[in-house]
């Protein structure tokens, strides 16, 4: 049994909800990925946030979770359940900006490799952009991926 | 043909609005567009041209032609997660 949720949404991530969601009879192990606001970011340009604002192309964000979703089918056949999901709106440091969910009979099938290539390829199609807002202002992020015209 | 032009993030403060709607001629493509609206709006010119387009919800590239009645979107590289 295979269940698909895609979405992009302002309101709160329910992860212990979308488990029960994606949950099926044939299904024993779920890996989920979640995203949080870092109010502290240390490394090479060590900065604090005080919160984000996400802005989305929402019916093309939705298209794209949900393409992301069809391309870990194809390449995990053994994963069940899948969820894809990104929010958008003002967000707090701590609270879960994202959640890629799969799900499979057991642990060993790929699953955790299917949520990791979610998140990844979220990062890389899902239109969707961050504003960090913090002490020295405001600062749009951009990603470094150029996607292939129809990819 | 009028084309609905959508901007996000950076070129959407640099163009000071949401949408447009243009009216361009027919087989025009994404970098003509580009340069259609650089006119317009100098001040976004140097950074349009290093957007990231998407006709009708796909991406797409300079050479893209625009459809009649498309949506044509522009915005930087996406940084969700």
């Amino acid at each position: 049994m295979n269940k698909t949720i895609a979405a992009v949404q302002e309101g709160d991530l329910d992860l212990n909800q979308l488990v029960k969601e994606l949950a099926t009879p044939d299904a024993g192990a779920v890996c989920i990925f979640t995203g949080l606001v870092r109010a502290v970011t240390s490394g090479e340009a060590p900065h604090r946030t005080d919160h984000l604002e996400y802005q989305a192309y929402i019916p093309m964000a939705e298209e794209k979770c949900a393409q992301v979703a069809e391309e870990i089918r194809e390449r995990w056949p053994a994963v069940r359940g899948i969820a894809v999901i990104q929010r958008v709106g003002k967000l707090q440091p701590e609270e879960p900006t994202v959640a890629v969910l799969c799900t499979a009979g057991h642990r060993d099938t790929g699953v955790f490799e299917a949520a990791r290539y979610g998140i990844d390829r979220l990062k890389e199609i899902v239109p969707v952009w961050k504003k960090e807002v913090g002490p020295d202002g405001e600062t749009w992020v951009e990603g470094s991926y150029t996607p292939e015209p129809g990819e | 043909m009028k084309v609905r032009v959508l901007f996000f993030a950076t070129i959407r403060s640099l163009i000071g609005q949401k949408e447009l709607e243009v009216n361009v001629p027919e087989g025009t493509t994404v970098a003509e567009l580009k340069s259609i609206l650089g006119k317009k709006y100098p001040e976004a010119d140097p950074a349009l041209s290093t957007m990231l387009a998407a006709v009708n919800r796909e991406f797409s590239d300079d050479e893209t032609e625009i459809p009649e009645n498309a949506e044509v979107a522009f915005f930087p590289h996406v940084s969700g997660g």
